[in-house]
C-alpha cells in the first residue's frame, strides 16, 4: 500500500454470517488509488463489488483489514464520525438512484446539507446550483416519478455532490439506462473527474463503458482481487 | 440539524399521511381532553368549595357543644390527680354562657341552635324542612344576603324569612311575588288530650305515637339567596323564624334519634351554639377556653387539612381513569410510528448514506411523536375545555331549576392548562422512544437494498 494513496485497503475482509452459515463477501483485498483517479470495479454478480462500495461509503464496517482515506482509518471511526465521513467525504449514487419520491428534485439535492446544519435559504441556492451544473435545473421542481433514469440519475449525482464530498462512489449507476443515457452519465463523471479533480470508484458490468472512462480497473471473483489493470 | 429544521421535517412528514396522523393526534386529543376535563372538575369542586368555605367564613366558625353526663363519666380529667373532674357542674350551654362569650376576644355574635322539623304549606304546595330560629339582632348583623324583602326587626314579629331553593320547591320562582304572602307552618307536639285520642290509642298499643300537628300561620318578610346546607354556619337553613315568636309555638325540636334520647332527660339548656368569630386566628384560643370550660368544640379550620387530603385522593383517583384514554393513545402513537418507520424503511437509509448520524434520525423521529403530542395537548386542552362548558351548562340548567344556585364545576388553572400540553408532549416522546430506538438502528445497506 502506498503511503501517498488517497485511498486504501488493507487486508479487507468481509464475513456475512446468517445463523451457522457465513459468507465471505471480500477476502483480504488491497487496493490504492491515487487522488483524481476514476477506478473502475468489475466483476460478475455476487463476486462482492457492492460490498467493497459499501465498506468504502462507511456504511457498513469491515469483519477485518482496514481502510484508509487521506491516511486516516475509516475503520476505527465511531458512529457519529463515520456519519460526518460519509456527510463530507463521500459522495454515493446507486443502481436504483435512491432518491425520496415525496420531494421534488431541488428537495432531494438540498437534503443532505439538512444534516449538515445549512441554513435553509443556503441550501435552495446551493442546491440549484448544484442542479444547473448537471443540467436539470429546469426539471427543479419535478418529482422523480416524473423524471427520465438518467434526469434522476443527475438528481443523484447533484445530491451525492451538494457537500462537495473529495471522493464520488457509484454503485452501478448506468444498471437501470439504456446503452445512450448510461455513456451520458459516465460521461458527467468523467468531466466531474478530469475538470474539478474528484477521485471517483465506480462499479459496472459495462467493461466497454470503463474501458472508456476510467484510469484504472480491478475485476473482482468470489470476493478477491483477480486483476488489475491500468488503462491510462 | 437545526430545531426549525428538525420542525418542519416533523410537520412535512406528518402531513404526507394527513389521515393516519388525524387519527393518532385525535386519541392522543381524547385521552388529554378527557384527562383535563376531570381534573378541572377535580379541581372545580376543590375551588367551590374552598370559595364556598370563605365565602361563608365557615373558618372563622366554632360549634360549642354540651357534653353529655355519659362522657364526662367515661372521660376522667386531664390531671388524674385532681378531683375537680368528678366533683365540678356539667357546664351548660345556657343564655348565662351565650351573655358570658360577649367577652371573649374575638368572638362576633353567638348564636344557639335551635331547629325543628316542621311541614311548610303555601297555597297548595307542601314541603318538609327544618325550622332554624334566629334572633332579630342576628338577622341584622348582613351575613344572611336577602334576594327580596326584608330582615324582620323584632323577636316578636308573625314573620318567616325563606330561602330561594324552598320557594322554587314551592313552585314560586320569583321571590319578590312571595313577599307579603301568608305561609303555614306546621309542628308536631306530644298532645294526651281527648282530642288526640286516637293517636293516644295508637300509642298504647305501640303500634304508633301520640303526636298532633299544629298549624301557625306566619308572613313572609323576606327571601334568602344563598341557603338550605350551604347557608353559613351556624345559620344553615331553608326557614327562619324569630326568637319570641318560636317560643310561643307548640314543637318538639327532634332533628334526629339522638335528640329524642337528650329529649328524655331534663332540661340542660341548649344542645350546641355556635360561635362566629372575626377572624380564624381566634378559632385555638376560642376552641382552648371552651374545651377547658368543659364543652366539645368543632371548628371546620381544623377539617381543612383532612379535606384537602381527601381532595388529593380525588385528583389521584382522576388522574389513573385519565390515564387509561393516555395509554390508549400512547400506544396509538408507537403504532404509528413503528408503521412510519416500516414505510420510510428505504428513506432512513437514505439519510444514512448522506450523512445523517442515528442521533439525527432518532431526533427526527422524536420530533414527529412530540408534535403529535403537540397538536393532541393543545386541541385535546380546547376538547377539554369545550367538553366541560357544555356539561357545566348542562348541570347548571337541570341544578337552576331545582333551586340550586348557579356555579362554574369545572375549573381551567393556568398550570393545568400548561400542564396538559406539556404532559401530552412527555407521553408522546416516552411513546416515542421505542420507534426511534428502532429507526437508528436501521441498517442502511439493508434499506437502500430494500424495496
Amino acid at each position: 500500500m502506498s503511503s501517498d494513496s488517497f485511498v486504501a485497503t488493507e487486508d479487507l475482509t468481509k464475513v456475512y454470517s446468517s445463523g451457522t452459515v457465513k459468507v465471505v463477501a471480500l477476502k483480504d483485498v488491497n487496493l490504492s488509488l491515487e487522488e483524481g483517479r476514476f477506478l473502475g470495479v468489475a466483476g460478475p454478480s455476487g463476486s462482492g463489488k457492492s460490498t467493497l462500495m459499501n465498506l468504502l461509503g462507511g456504511l457498513d464496517r469491515p469483519s477485518s483489514g482496514n481502510i484508509r482515506v487521506q491516511g486516516k482509518s475509516i475503520s476505527a471511526l465511531n458512529k457519529e464520525e463515520l456519519a460526518l465521513y460519509r456527510r463530507y467525504q463521500v459522495g454515493m449514487i446507486f443502481q436504483s438512484f435512491n432518491l425520496i419520491s415525496s420531494y421534488t428534485a431541488l428537495e432531494n439535492v438540498a437534503f443532505p446539507l439538512l444534516f449538515a446544519g445549512v441554513a435553509k435559504k443556503d441550501r435552495a441556492g446551493r442546491a440549484e446550483e448544484m442542479l444547473t451544473k448537471v443540467g436539470l435545473h429546469p426539471r427543479k421542481d419535478h418529482r422523480p416519478s416524473e423524471l427520465s433514469g438518467g434526469e434522476q440519475q443527475r438528481v443523484a449525482i447533484a445530491r451525492s455532490l451538494i457537500n462537495r464530498p473529495k471522493i464520488l462512489l457509484a454503485d452501478e449507476p448506468t444498471g437501470n439506462l439504456d446503452t445512450k443515457t448510461s455513456h451520458q452519465i459516465v460521461q458527467t463523471l468523467s468531466d466531474l473527474n478530469k475538470d474539478q479533480g474528484l477521485t471517483v470508484i465506480m462499479i459496472s458490468h459495462e467493461e466497454p463503458l470503463l474501458a472508456e472512462f476510467a484510469d484504472e480497473v480491478i475485476h473482482l471473483c468470489d470476493g478477491k482481487v483477480v486483476e488489475r489493470e491500468t488503462i491510462r | 440539524m437545526r430545531i426549525s429544521d428538525y420542525i418542519e421535517q416533523s410537520v412535512s412528514n406528518l402531513r404526507k399521511k394527513k389521515l393516519r396522523t388525524f387519527l393518532t393526534t385525535f386519541g392522543v386529543v381524547i385521552g388529554i381532553g378527557a384527562l383535563v376535563s376531570m381534573f378541572a372538575f377535580g379541581k372545580g369542586m376543590q375551588k367551590n368549595l374552598t370559595d364556598t368555605f370563605n365565602e361563608l367564613e365557615l373558618f372563622n366558625y366554632v360549634g360549642v357543644y354540651a357534653r353529655s353526663q355519659e362522657d364526662r363519666e367515661t372521660k376522667p380529667p386531664e390531671d388524674p390527680n385532681s378531683q375537680e373532674g368528678a366533683s365540678r357542674p356539667i357546664p351548660v350551654l345556657d343564655d348565662a354562657f351565650l351573655l358570658s362569650l360577649a367577652k371573649v376576644e374575638g368572638v362576633e355574635w353567638a348564636l344557639p341552635e335551635i331547629r325543628f322539623p316542621a311541614l311548610i304549606r303555601l297555597a297548595d304546595q307542601e314541603e318538609f324542612s327544618l325550622i332554624q330560629v334566629l334572633p332579630a339582632d342576628i338577622c341584622q348583623a348582613g351575613f344572611v344576603k336577602l334576594r327580596a324583602g326584608e330582615f324582620y326587626t323584632s323577636d316578636e314579629e308573625n314573620a318567616l324569612i325563606i330561602s330561594d331553593s324552598l320557594l322554587r320547591r314551592l313552585k314560586i320562582k320569583k321571590p319578590e311575588t312571595a313577599i307579603g304572602r301568608e305561609i303555614e307552618v306546621s309542628t308536631l307536639t306530644v298532645d294526651f288530650s281527648l282530642s288526640n285520642l286516637k293517636n293516644i290509642v295508637s300509642f298504647l298499643k305501640g303500634t304508633g305515637l301520640p303526636f298532633s300537628k299544629q298549624s301557625y300561620k306566619f308572613t313572609i318578610v323576606a327571601v334568602t339567596e344563598r341557603m338550605g346546607m350551604s347557608g353559613p354556619m351556624p345559620v344553615r337553613s331553608d326557614v327562619f323564624l324569630p326568637h319570641g315568636t318560636s317560643q310561643k309555638m307548640k314543637k318538639i325540636s327532634i332533628t334526629s334519634v339522638s335528640d329524642i334520647f337528650q329529649s328524655m332527660r331534663p332540661s340542660q339548656g341548649y344542645s350546641a351554639v355556635g360561635i362566629k368569630l372575626s377572624s380564624p386566628k381566634y378559632v385555638e384560643p376560642v376552641k382552648t377556653q371552651m374545651e377547658e370550660s368543659g364543652f366539645e368544640t368543632f371548628a371546620m379550620l381544623d377539617q381543612l387539612e383532612e379535606i384537602k387530603i381527601g381532595f388529593r385522593f380525588v385528583d389521584l383517583f382522576l388522574f389513573a381513569v385519565g390515564m387509561i384514554g393516555i395509554t390508549v393513545a400512547a400506544l396509538g402513537i408507537i403504532n404509528t410510528m413503528v408503521m412510519s418507520i416500516l414505510e420510510r424503511y428505504r428513506e432512513i437509509g437514505i439519510m444514512k448514506a448522506v450523512g445523517a448520524s442515528d442521533r439525527d434520525v432518532k431526533k427526527i423521529f422524536f420530533f414527529e411523536s412530540g408534535m403529535i403530542g403537540f397538536m393532541g395537548g393543545v386541541f385535546g386542552l380546547a376538547l377539554g375545555w369545550i367538553v366541560s362548558t357544555v356539561i357545566n351548562l348542562i348541570i347548571n340548567s337541570f341544578a337552576v331549576r331545582q333551586g340550586v344556585p348557579r356555579m362554574n364545576y369545572f375549573s381551567f388553572p393556568w398550570w393545568l392548562c400548561l400542564g396538559a400540553i406539556v404532559f401530552s408532549i412527555l407521553i408522546s416522546l416516552l411513546a416515542g422512544i421505542y420507534p426511534t430506538i428502532r429507526a437508528a438502528r436501521v441498517d442502511p445497506v439493508v434499506a437502500l437494498r430494500h424495496d
